[in-house]
């Protein structure tokens, strides 16, 4: 029989952005099928008007608190290339070694505290604590290596203060690297444990198919989260980051406040499937191992792998982590005083957040002050995709119970780890 | 404990500043924070503070196997802007809507349950909220609550002489 179906996810507070879902259908016909997203409008890019050059860097280290590496490495990129800045080798290794702390904790937290709990059928990790204690607090010692590592290289748990421009304003000491080094490898073993959880219940993630445009960075050398120019699946040349507002090409839709992104077709995808979809050949050994734990291969446009591309990831992060830690070792620490002169000029940054590729542009006067901005952030590309994936899901569902309907979309969102409701946090609560 | 973990010895009592720097009075737990650790952080060697942002997970590690954790925090209480209220974790219940959708969703008290479930918790837990009168872009407190900034320092001051 024809199935009618009226979903509507809608969760709006007063003073926060998120994501609705509606879909309506009746007798088998869909009538609606419908990503919103009333996200605040963006203010970033107004905040630098002005500052100086040197504080770019702390403000948007604010704008979220769990991508302020990423957002901060995306600025500090944007603006050493508009005023010709190089870095030292060290200062790369430590800033891609700070990232992975956050990629850690990031991947971690997703997979642990929001994709668990669908794939263990229940409404969050809190009841998991009771059901699958050795597994929550599995999560947790992995999530807790990534805080620690943050704290060690950023100079602070969140919102880093050690990144620069030019440099790095404190460095972490040879000994402190090497007990890094061995809190990673001694978290290891958990990530496989993690894994293996997360492969026996993996029948669980649904088996939805839809040839995408994936969209990362891409580097020669490795699998990149910081260096490399724009790379997409549809095609075979690469684009510097300079050009990115050729690839985001934002528009915008009557559906959603945010604005949306599309490059070479209606819509494309960033974040860990495509990083791995762009750069798989590049994972080292025991991350590929994992990607073969799952059969997962390039080429994947199942969404919800996304989930699984991450738990990859976080074992890839962790092996090149120690890979830098022997070079910086082996190099020796120096400390750096970075003094970065002003000029004027247009530079643009580009930084795989957890959650996909991030954009920074910025122009500053001869003084340093900065004249604009403009941010482009991955779960807005992503916005127009997950549009995309519904309305192909959908239809493949329409006739089954509508709760089944409902899970399988908010799963699906779920699966692009996207960053909503980023702006304020605060309590809201009532006494009793 | 971690190898590289930077606290050798965590101190018994943390103070723990929540919210946005961007959003006016969303910060005010931070800047709180900040003040104290500026001005009167030497009189209190047991205690830390720590200026979370908007990091809220990270709650659930800095307080872990304390004795007392202090948080202060913008809070929507139903009160008039300005108000300042101390209270414990049990005397509210969250009404804050959450899809669930993403991690950027901060709840502090199921953090706070997570902490207790895991056997993590502080025996003491005392939340200060503090009610906004402004929440948009912007650097700076409204002036309400700009004008009380001193005796809400002066209270969570207070609790740490106790």
């Amino acid at each position: 029989m024809p199935n009618s179906v009226d979903i509507n996810v809608h969760h709006i507070t007063r003073v926060e952005g998120h994501g609705n879902i509606r879909v309506r259908a009746t007798d088998g016909t869909i009538e609606q099928v419908e990503w919103q997203v009333p996200e605040a409008p963006r203010f970033f890019e107004a905040m630098v008007r002005g500052r100086d050059f040197q504080d770019i860097q702390t403000i948007v280290s604010r704008i979220c608190g769990i991508c302020s590496v990423t957002h901060s490495l995306a600025s500090l990129k944007a603006v050493e290339d508009a005023m010709g800045i190089t870095v030292s080798d060290q200062t790369d290794k430590l800033r891609i070694l700070a990232h992975y702390g956050e990629q850690i904790e990031s991947h971690s937290l997703h997979v642990g505290y929001l994709v668990a709990p669908d794939l263990l059928g229940v409404k969050s990790v809190v009841p998991l604590i009771e059901s699958h204690p050795d597994v929550v607090k599995t999560i947790i010692r992995v999530h807790r290596l990534g805080n620690d590592w943050m704290e060690l290289i950023g100079g602070r748990r969140t919102h880093p203060v050690s990144l620069r421009v030019g440099g790095m304003g404190m460095i972490p000491s040879e000994r402190e690297l090497m007990a890094l080094k061995k809190d990673i490898q001694e978290r290891i073993p958990d990530v496989k444990t993690i894994a293996e959880v997360v492969l026996s219940l993996a029948d669980k993630l649904p088996d939805f198919n839809r040839d995408t445009e994936y969209i990362a960075l891409t580097d020669p050398d490795y699998y990149t989260f910081y260096h490399g120019d724009i790379a997409s699946t549809d095609v075979a040349d690469t684009q510097p980051v300079g050009n990115f507002e050729s690839v985001v090409n934002e528009y915008v839709v009557d559906q959603s406040t945010a604005k949306w992104a599309k490059w070479h077709r209606d819509s494309y995808a960033v974040g860990a499937l495509a990083r791995f979809n762009i750069n798989g050949d590049q994972l080292l050994p025991l991350a590929r191992k994992t990607a073969d734990m799952f059969g997962l291969e390039k080429g994947c446009c199942n969404p919800y792998m996304n989930n699984v591309a991450q738990l990859v990831e976080i074992v890839q992060v962790m092996e090149h982590s120690i890979q830098l830690i022997d070079e910086l070792l082996e190099a020796g620490l120096e400390n750096e005083f970075a003094n970065p002169k002003p000029r004027a000029g247009n530079g643009a940054g580009a930084v795989e957040a957890p959650r996909g590729i991030l954009f920074h542009r910025y122009e500053f006067d001869d003084n340093g002050k900065c004249l604009g901005g403009n941010i482009s952030i991955p779960t807005n590309q992503n916005h127009g995709n997950i549009q995309k994936d519904f309305e192909s899901l959908v239809p493949q569902m329409i006739e089954r119970p509508q709760d089944e309907i409902r899970m399988a979309l908010e799963m699906l969102v779920r699966a692009y780890d996207p960053c909503i409701s980023c702006s304020t946090h605060m309590l809201n609560v009532e006494f009793v | 404990m971690l190898n590289s973990s930077k606290a050798v010895t965590p101190k018994s009592t943390i103070v723990v500043g929540l919210g946005n720097t961007l959003m006016c009075d969303e910060a005010v737990g931070v800047k709180l924070v900040q003040a104290l650790e500026t001005t009167v952080a030497r009189n209190f060697p047991a205690v830390e503070f720590a200026d979370y942002g908007t990091a809220g997970m990270r709650v659930l590690h800095g307080i872990a196997n304390r004795q007392k954790a202090v948080i202060v925090d913008c809070a929507l209480m139903n009160t008039p802007p300005g108000t300042i209220r101390r209270f414990m974790p049990d005397d509210v219940r969250s009404i804050k809507g959450m899809p669930g959708f993403s991690l950027h969703e901060g709840d502090l008290l199921s953090i706070l349950e997570i902490s207790e479930q895991l056997g993590e918790r502080p025996p003491e837990i005392v939340i200060f909220g503090i009610e906004p009168a402004t929440v948009a872009p912007g650097e700076e407190l409204s002036q309400k609550l700009a004008a009380k900034f001193n005796s809400y320092l002066e209270m969570v001051r207070q609790e740490l002489q106790e």
